[in-house]
């Protein structure tokens, strides 16, 4: 039974200082911070409570005593972490066309806000060794999985060869402990991609087996050019004082809406920080490789330019005040730091207290940039201020455009169904959902959400069709055809939340929201679906073979919420 | 009887919330054949949903009305305008003019908010003079509180 003491969780969770900036300033309500939500009751009435709380929301009465209907697991079955090695910050492997990786999953000791840990990573590394490889190069990547668990490696956004894809039951066997496995990876497109394991991400991506990858394009300007360049890999853990909150061994807990940390990490450690030059620009490519947590970041006032998305630039590139990322989402900005002084990254959203029936602000300060007074050479000003176009990317877009309004050919609509959570959990839902936020930033009732697990939650892709849900669904279509999928985000389910839908193997192009046409498009591989939208996807089904469609939530991922799309061998058109 | 409470409680806003978008327009006495809808659509943005940099959802707004007089006839007045304000009326942003009809009119980034459609002596006034005739909650204004439910009776965040 898990009966975790809570421990001066404020203490031990203490934060990055948290900066102000002029916007939080203003606000009438100051933020709140994850600082509140991690050490807040200490009161012998919560003592028992072993999921921290958001500050001011207590637990629902009937759950307090209730526990996850899994056996609790975590890393390494005990192992001393002193007996492991510490983990290290990511290193950069460039690497050339024919060039040979050794990728092995293993246990690690890692520390986090003081607090050390059994955890996972890539190579001793967290995140994993930044791959750097030209535009298509092929790699052959040598896995070794040396955890406790199966696991694969799934190269995500990559248009690979569909038997490296990594995906256990659908592309390969699954990689048994102490067992390997060669990838060969092909990068047909520049830009930033991830890889993690594809077997049970809410626990070994949650525990660090994720890392980067770079593309590089030939075209010396495919960016504009820039002083530095830097990866943000965006993380969360969810800590209970000196625990973390185990896992569900046999299937995910947390299946509502997702395990969302209480610690946030950037590249694997709180207090992220950077040194910069007056008017340096820095480009950044970010990831978002938390299981559920969708995150609107800035950079302390500081003005961003959105270059690049998933699978490629946009048409366009604009200027915005902050960077919103869903699960598994990339995007790749630059900023530039005019003045010397320090400049807080911010992790800014709207949570919702649902005791109060209120929104409430919560800033996270995620690290710091300082900026020193010496200028930076060379100066590109005059680069930054221009919004550049990319011609190359709308005139590829162009010949997909006809198909932009034509009838969709499939439709999905996500929704859920439970069996079994508990009656206070059911009352609740059913009067909270009166009103469905579009996305939920965080995890407002993390004792509900504990206590659910995939036995009683069952996340749905539905195909409006034929009514078959999940791996039931059998769509075959011709490669080199142009897919128009419309998503639909039931907001009338039991726990309507967003999805961020993940297509392997393939790129698409929102098209619409709501009817209304996008008009800044970029090639993606995930795709918000906030709740109660209906998204039009056009996906270009140019690689053959068996791929996944799922959430990119980790827990719902493994609560159901998958299918699989057969890109058959034959080009659309042509004679069979 | 207390699940009864609850489901009782619950069907009630879902009569005039449809969904996240969705907000029932509702009349006065100034122009009680009026009635109408308005619907969020987010705004434009590079990322999958638009909001500000401390994460306020930025929506345009379509206001659909039907059976609006014309404005003249309630005084002296020339154009219908559509205002969102804060629950507590402290602040009040110019939307723009809507008509019969689907109206465009935007830009909202406020958490709660209150779709108010008056008569104006002119299309673009500095600030709300004129009555109203047609008013709505947004679909965020149904958040339950809890705060004194019998669920939570006795606790104490």
């Amino acid at each position: 039974m898990r009966r975790l003491v809570l421990a001066a969780a404020a203490l031990a969770l203490g934060m990055a200082p948290r900066l102000a900036n002029a916007q939080q300033q203003e606000k009438k309500k100051p933020p709140v911070s994850m600082d509140d939500m991690a050490g807040m009751h200490h009161d012998s009435a919560h003592i028992s409570m072993p999921i921290p709380m958001p500050a001011g929301m207590p637990m629902i009465p009937g759950l307090v005593g209730l526990t996850p209907s899994v056996t609790e697991f975590l890393p390494g079955n005990g192992t001393d972490p002193g007996k492991l090695p510490a983990a290290r910050p990511t290193r950069i492997v460039q690497l050339r066309n024919r060039d040979t990786l050794d990728l092995t999953a293993g246990l690690v000791r890692r520390t986090v806000n003081g607090r050390t840990f059994v955890m996972y990573a890539f190579n001793g590394e967290v995140p994993g060794p930044l791959i750097r490889v030209p535009q298509n190069a092929t790699i052959t990547v040598r896995f070794h999985n040396r955890i406790d668990l199966e696991s694969t490696v799934h190269w995500h956004g990559v248009r690979l060869d569909n038997r490296n894809d990594g995906v256990p039951g659908l592309t390969q066997v699954a990689v048994t402990p102490g067992g390997d496995f060669v990838y060969t990876v092909h990068f047909p497109d520049a830009g930033i991609y991830w890889y993690h394991p594809h077997v049970r991400e809410d626990v070994e991506q949650a525990l660090g087996l994720f890392g980067n990858i770079i593309v590089d394009a030939p075209e010396t300007d495919y960016y504009s050019p820039a002083n530095s360049e830097h990866t943000l890999v965006l993380d969360d853990l969810l800590v209970n004082g000196d625990t973390l909150i185990p896992f569900g061994k046999e299937g995910p807990d947390f299946a509502l809406m997702g395990r969302v940390g209480n610690v946030l990490l950037v590249n694997g450690e709180s207090g992220y920080t950077l040194r910069a030059r007056r008017g340096e620009v820095v480009r950044f490519f970010l990831t978002n490789v938390s299981n559920s947590r969708t995150w609107n970041v800035s950079f302390g006032g500081a003005p961003i330019k959105v270059i690049a998305s998933d699978v490629s630039r946009f048409e366009r590139e604009e200027r915005v005040a902050s960077v919103v990322l869903a699960p598994a989402e990339r995007y790749v900005v630059e900023v530039k730091f005019d003045r010397p002084g320090r400049y807080a990254l911010v992790n800014s959203i709207q949570a919702i207290n649902h005791y109060r029936g209120e929104f409430e602000p919560q800033a996270d300060t995620l690290g710091v940039v300082t900026v020193t007074n010496e200028p930076a050479r060379p100066d590109y000003s005059r680069q930054f201020a221009t919004l550049r176009a990319h011609p190359a990317v709308s005139k590829e877009i162009e010949r997909y455009r006809p198909y932009f309004d034509k009838p969709p050919d499939k439709q999905l609509t996500l929704t859920v169904r439970t069996t079994g959570l508990p009656l206070a959990t059911v009352q609740f839902m059913t009067i909270d959902t009166a009103y469905f936020a579009p996305v939920e930033w965080v995890d407002g009732m993390p004792d509900m959400n504990w206590l659910s697990t995939d036995k009683q939650v069952r996340w749905i892709l539905r195909d409006d069709a034929t009514g078959k849900e999940n791996m039931d669904i059998d769509w075959h279509v011709a490669r080199g055809s142009v897919v128009k999928l419309r998503i639909f985000n039931d907001p009338m389910s039991f726990h309507p939340m967003q999805h961020p839908i993940h297509l392997h193997g393939q790129r698409m192009l929102v098209v619409s929201r709501d009817g209304v046409p996008m008009r800044n498009l970029s090639w993606k591989d995930t795709a918000l679906i906030p709740v109660g939208s209906t998204v039009d996807l056009l996906i270009d089904a140019s690689n053959p073979g068996d791929w996944m469609l799922h959430c990119h939530i980790a827990e719902h991922l493994g609560a159901g919420m998958m299918m699989a799309v057969h890109v058959d061998g034959a080009r659309a058109g042509d004679q069979r | 009887m207390r699940i009864v409470a609850l489901i009782a409680l619950s069907a009630v806003p879902l009569l005039v919330a449809a969904g996240p978008y969705d907000i029932a327009l509702f009349a006065t006495p100034k122009a009680p054949s009026a009635h109408g809808s308005a619907r969020l659509v987010y705004a434009a943005s590079p990322f999958g949903v638009a909001v500000t940099a401390d994460g306020r959802a930025q929506y345009d707004i379509q206001v659909t009305a039907a059976e609006l007089p014309e404005a003249s006839s309630l005084g002296a007045f020339k154009a219908y305008v559509a205002w969102a304000a804060t629950p507590d009326l402290s602040t009040w942003v110019r939307l723009g003019t809507i008509r019969n009809g689907t109206s465009i009119v935007g830009h909202v980034d406020l958490n709660k908010f209150l779709l108010v459609i008056t008569a104006e002596a002119d299309s673009a006034p500095p600030r709300h003079a004129g009555p109203t005739v047609l008013h709505g909650t947004s679909p965020s204004g149904w958040l339950q509180s809890f705060l004194n439910h019998p669920m939570f009776r006795g606790i104490t965040g």
